[in-house]
């Protein structure tokens, strides 16, 4: 019978400032077999720990494809963020996971998959994206829209130069706000839904983001013809399992941990809350 | 259950079984605690053992999920953090524990073992025997007729024990149970048809004691789970909650938790601590978001878990076992029945 709430130990790889408050935190087991069997689908979450101040859900921001490491991406926002951001590579925290139901990845094999992503949002649809690139034979078009505040408060701009670079993938950003030496678009994430061509029967559109961002977004889709199911988000609750006992992130009957947090937006539309 | 595995032992002799009892593990009981009033806790003499007495205010749930109850044992060796699981492997005896109560504990079996099983709780549950002392009259706010959840058991308990005029009737629900009378047989005798029909009897009597001021749940989750229950009456109910999570904390089936770490001998303990949907930092996010700051959404809460048809169907019963402890903690008069009743019947009078 397992511990629920007993974590493992794993070291901090590396990490890399994404923004001046979000950071990307590689992660590895310390026991390397650990770090072997650890297998996880794109959307589920990790339970961290920065042992004395607590335990906080991160979204699995790398790719299930790319093994040996795990990387989180976290802005600075409350006590275990804050506490985190003051480690050092080699310090030690705790994992448990993976968390959660995650997106269905084989489900959406031969469709046109459609990102949406806002400020801190991409971080849970980065995993799906390289998942998908890195077998991107089983699915139809890929198309990124991303849109954040400022430019500053953009996070992978690497990522994004190789994104937009590719042949097989349409990458769009746009930013609420423009700063001296940015020269793309500007203005919130549904001008950029203006500029792609989509066929929502044959589209899965993937949308995360602040829930203002979602909530246009997602109208916008339906709009354009999206079936409430083909429309695919993710939820956030704060949590203390993570594994569907606690219940502090209940909405409704559902557990956001556990029978999300990736949830269809019919699902969320019919939620009792 | 058979009235042929049913056993009878004489009352002057339960002094030495339960003796017995309490040399062969940690023996938990309702004993005689301050001003009066019954308290559960570990007895070490059976004199201690209530076996007539008002159901304590604490519910037994804390000896199977203690209100702080630590996990894992984290410290730093040489430059790297050690965990070490803190596996609790006591051998517990809840003895004399209502029906409600148990049935209360089948309840949390449930929630903590079904999908991804606790392994802290279900070790308890295996290393606890949990022997029921059934009620052979309703209690003074008891409504556990209305939950399937008492005043006698059919099913839950490890032991049942029944007072009988003259002898206690003791029923067998498990081999934990039988277990603990195998060190005593000689005290204890097959019971005659006389002694199950009187039984029975009891239990029937008991039944009918119950007055029709009860708790009637099907009217009530019928409303409650089609979203026909006006925000008006929750506007009014909870204004009369004073959020002291008092319900929650005497209510068998409650199991809300937080996960936090203590700071001991340099290092901290990780412990699940009680927590309360009742609370209005519960929901309360890092970011300073709260998708239930408001009083009322925390009341619809709890009662949408309690009551609920899409509760009814994850857990396999309504989340109250009719021990009517919320009745007497409440200050603000919000308890069990008097929602249900106000959901019912679409009023709220305060």
């Amino acid at each position: 019978m397992v511990d629920l709430l007993v974590p493992s130990v794993a070291t901090i790889l590396s990490q890399r400032d994404e923004t001046p408050d979000t950071r990307t935190f590689e992660l590895r087991f310390r026991d390397p077999e650990q770090q072997e069997r650890f297998d996880f689908r794109p959307g589920q979450f990790l339970e961290l720990s920065v042992f004395g101040i607590g335990e906080a859900p991160f979204c699995l921001a790398s790719s299930p494809t790319r093994r040996g490491a795990v990387e989180i991406t976290v802005r600075r926002t409350g006590q275990v963020t804050d506490a985190l951001h003051a480690l050092g590579t080699g310090d030690e925290v705790g994992l448990r996971g993976p968390c959660g139901n995650g997106f269905d990845v084989g489900a959406a094999e031969g469709h046109d998959l459609l990102f949406i992503a806002g400020g801190i949002g991409l971080p849970p649809l980065r995993g799906l994206i390289w998942n998908v690139l890195d077998e991107r034979d089983r699915f139809g078009r890929v198309t990124i829209l991303y849109g954040a505040r400022t430019p500053t408060d953009l996070v992978y701009k690497d990522e994004m130069r190789v994104w937009e670079q590719r042949e097989d993938v349409e990458f769009h950003a746009t930013v609420d706000r423009a700063e001296p030496g940015w020269v793309g678009n500007v203005g919130m994430v549904p001008v950029l839904l203006e500029m792609v061509k989509l066929q929502p029967a044959s589209t899965l559109a993937y949308v995360c983001g602040p829930p203002v961002m979602i909530k246009f977004v997602i109208q916008d889709l339906l709009m354009r013809g999206f079936a409430e199911e083909r429309v695919i988000s993710t939820l956030e609750r704060t949590m203390q399992c993570g594994v569907g006992k606690c219940n502090h992130c209940c909405i409704g009957h559902l557990f956001v941990c556990r029978d999300g947090p990736v949830f269809t937006y019919r699902q969320i539309r019919e939620m009792a809350e | 259950m058979s009235p042929e595995s049913a056993v009878t032992i004489a009352r002057e002799d339960l002094s030495e079984w339960v003796g017995s009892l309490c040399n062969s593990a940690v023996m938990i009981a309702p004993t005689s605690g301050p001003g009066g009033d019954a308290l559960f806790s570990v007895v070490s003499s059976p004199d201690d053992v209530l076996w007539e007495f008002e159901n304590p205010l604490q519910p037994p749930k804390q000896f199977l999920l203690p209100q702080t109850d630590p996990l894992v044992q984290i410290s730093h060796r040489e430059g790297h953090v050690q965990l070490e699981p803190i596996v609790d492997d006591s051998r517990l005896i809840l003895f004399n524990t209502r029906s409600c109560d148990v049935s209360g504990f089948l309840y949390l079996q449930g929630v903590y073992t079904r999908d991804l099983p606790d392994g802290a709780y279900a070790r308890r549950t295996d290393n606890t025997v949990l022997v029921s002392l059934a009620c052979n009259r309703p209690c003074s706010t008891g409504f556990c007729i209305c939950c399937d959840a008492g005043p006698f058991l059919r099913t839950g308990f490890d032991l049942q024990i029944t007072a009988l005029n003259g002898r206690m009737f003791v029923e067998v629900g498990s081999d934990k149970g039988r277990a603990l009378l195998d060190g005593s047989s000689s005290l204890f005798r097959p019971a005659t048809q006389q002694e199950s029909a009187e039984r029975h009897e009891i239990e029937a009597t008991a039944r009918r004691c119950f007055g029709p001021e009860t708790c009637h749940f099907g009217s009530a989750m019928r409303r409650i789970s089609t979203r026909r229950v006006p925000q008006e009456l929750w506007d009014a109910m909870s204004d009369w909650c004073l959020e002291c999570g008092g319900c929650t904390h005497v209510c068998p089936t409650c199991y809300c938790f937080s996960v936090k770490d203590r700071a001991v001998d340099g290092g901290w303990t990780r412990n699940r601590i009680w927590d309360s949907c009742q609370y209005e930092a519960f929901t309360l996010e890092a970011s300073g978001h709260n998708p239930r700051k408001q009083k009322q959404a925390r009341m619809w809460r709890r009662f949408y878990h309690k009551v609920s048809a899409q509760y009814y169907q994850r857990d396999g019963a309504v989340g109250c076992v009719g021990c009517g402890r919320c009745i007497k903690v409440c200050l603000g008069t919000t308890d069990m029945p008097a929602v249900v009743e106000a959901i019912r019947k679409g009023e709220w009078r305060g």
